[in-house]
């Protein structure tokens, strides 16, 4: 009996990690790009679900608020690349970092004024009455987040190999310079991966949102994870984000069972340490070599 | 084919050049040489809109290019073959060919087969390069880099072709190789703007050379008459 606890414990946190895995895929994508991060991510994907709920609230359907909440996402992060990353970039500065954190601050004072304060449940045309899989409780619901999740993240794996726009997005993560002399606008790639990050935290929250519920402080309880599992998983390593945002997830929620809710950001965090203090790059990250 | 003219160019508040002004005609191959930090480089990076020029012009075709953005002149014709080959370790060989074609390729699908007769005629140039297509383009040796950094600039069908020191850094057999390519490369009537430390062998290979002396042309001339100038003779062919 005891056993089962843990593993449904065990599973249901790590369906919550895919979605701190999908985040933190959402950092990659810009890192990769333009070696910035947006500190405001966590906000993306509130807005988002925000957003996806009034189109609801609109009587819009399900399946069509879905790509309409995409599309919000995907303006949003190119909203965040023009505003705060662009002009640094090109001084060589660092200033995105307090700028998306600004990002950031202003989307949340934002929801509170246009949303309200207060925490909204997100209806979802998917069933969330549990089967059973060797004892295990297993919603629809919960395995929608798995399969969304997945989709998302094959899909732009599959982009990035398979189409040359995809190849011209990986030669500028490799030498930005070198891209140009291919004829490749390092800007336009630059907005197409804020374009597809924002996407990504839109997803994330319409995934997300049936399950938790949908507030203005939804987003740090999200980013603070999410960005854990990008430095532990390293800021360069495609699918090994999955791999610890599962292990984080249930880490998390075996935590809170067993030594009570309080504790449960503490995982996080010591992960996030330990991977700075013995692995800088990441446990999937590729250390930087460099032939001379 | 490409005209500079005046320009000025530096790095923050040093100035490398003090107005350099070159021309390459239609099917020539143009060698620039000098000692290090004549500005021979800088020259090349300015062309190709890879640093912005202060002041002066460049006339691409007739049509001035000074502070497009790199992309823009890339698309225009003009392929760049950087100094360190900067070739993109982490991609296979072949999709640094595919990428160097990528201006005049679709950007989704279909890319593959509209590349393929570049592709044959750069793995019929560089045979190692078909044979490594699917290796990693960062754990080539130099040489191979090499070859694939003129692969990919000749996959562009660019008007000219910028080399910068593409023998910088490689053995004495493979610097051989790499001027018998550039050889080839000019019987195929590929117009060349080359950069060489090597001042010797670029101007065996040239139809028209430039020296230059702190960030300006000191003498210019066909390789003959540079070959009889005794100033050039003791400073840089020994």
């Amino acid at each position: 009996m005891n056993s089962i606890i843990i593993v449904q414990m065990a599973v249901s946190g790590a369906l919550m990690g895919l979605v701190y895995a999908l985040i933190a895929y959402g950092f990659q994508l810009t890192y990769a790009t333009s070696k910035s991060i947006n500190f405001g991510q966590g906000e993306l994907v509130m807005l988002s679900a925000f957003f996806s709920l009034t189109l609801l609230d609109a009587g819009l359907p399900y399946w069509l608020m879905v790509p309409g909440g995409l599309l919000f996402g995907a303006m949003m992060g190119l909203v965040v690349e023009r505003a705060c990353v662009r002009l640094s970039l090109e001084q060589k500065s660092e200033g995105w970092i307090l700028l998306t954190i600004i990002f950031g601050l202003l989307s949340f004072s934002a929801a509170e004024n246009i949303w309200g304060r207060d925490d909204r449940p997100f209806p979802s045309p998917i069933s969330a009455d549990a089967f059973n899989v060797f004892g295990i409780s297993i919603t629809p619901l919960e395995l929608s987040v798995a399969i969304g999740v997945f989709a998302v993240m094959g899909l732009i794996e599959l982009f990035k190999h398979k189409t040359l726009l995809g190849k011209a997005f990986e030669a500028v993560s490799a030498d930005r310079d070198a891209a140009e002399l291919m004829g490749i606008s390092a800007t336009r790639t630059i907005m197409l991966s804020f374009g597809l990050s924002g996407m990504v935290a839109a997803m994330a929250g319409i995934l997300i949102s049936p399950i938790t519920t949908v507030g203005p402080t939804m987003a740090s309880a999200l980013i603070l994870k999410a960005f854990s599992v990008a430095v532990v998983a390293g800021l360069d390593s495609g699918f090994g984000v999955v791999l610890i945002g599962i292990a984080l997830g249930a880490l998390e929620s075996l935590t809170s069972f067993y030594l009570g809710s309080g504790w449960r950001e503490a995982p996080g965090l010591i992960l996030l340490i330990m991977a700075l203090a013995l692995r800088p790059n990441g446990v999937f990250g590729k250390a930087n070599i460099r032939k001379v | 084919m490409l005209s500079v003219e005046n320009l000025h160019a530096g790095y923050g508040s040093s100035e490398v050049l003090r107005g350099t002004s070159l021309h390459v005609k239609q099917g020539a191959v143009v060698a620039l040489i000098g000692a290090n930090g004549a500005g021979k480089t800088t020259t090349m990076r300015a062309i190709s809109g890879m640093l912005k020029p202060t002041s002066g012009r460049i006339l691409l075709e007739g049509r001035p290019v000074q502070g497009l953005p790199a992309s823009a002149i890339a698309r225009l014709g003009l392929a760049h073959s950087p100094e360190g080959r900067k070739v993109f370790g982490p991609l296979s060989v072949e999709d640094n060919l595919l990428l160097g074609a990528y201006s005049r390729l679709p950007k989704f699908f279909g890319f593959r087969s509209k590349a393929a007769p570049g592709l044959a005629s750069v793995y019929e140039l560089f045979p190692r390069l078909h044979e490594r297509r699917k290796q990693a383009a960062g754990t080539l040796s130099g040489g191979e880099q090499q070859m694939l950094a003129i692969g990919r600039a000749l996959m562009a069908s660019p008007r000219i072709i910028l080399l910068d020191e593409p023998s910088m850094g490689l053995a004495p057999v493979i610097v051989l190789e790499v001027f018998n390519i550039i050889r080839r490369l000019k019987e195929a009537g590929i117009t060349l703007l080359l950069v060489e430390q090597f001042a010797k062998s670029a101007l065996e290979v040239a139809d028209y050379a430039y020296v230059m002396e702190h960030g300006g042309i000191a003498v210019e001339g066909t390789p003959d008459e540079l070959n009889q100038n005794e100033k050039v003779l003791a400073a840089y062919l020994g």
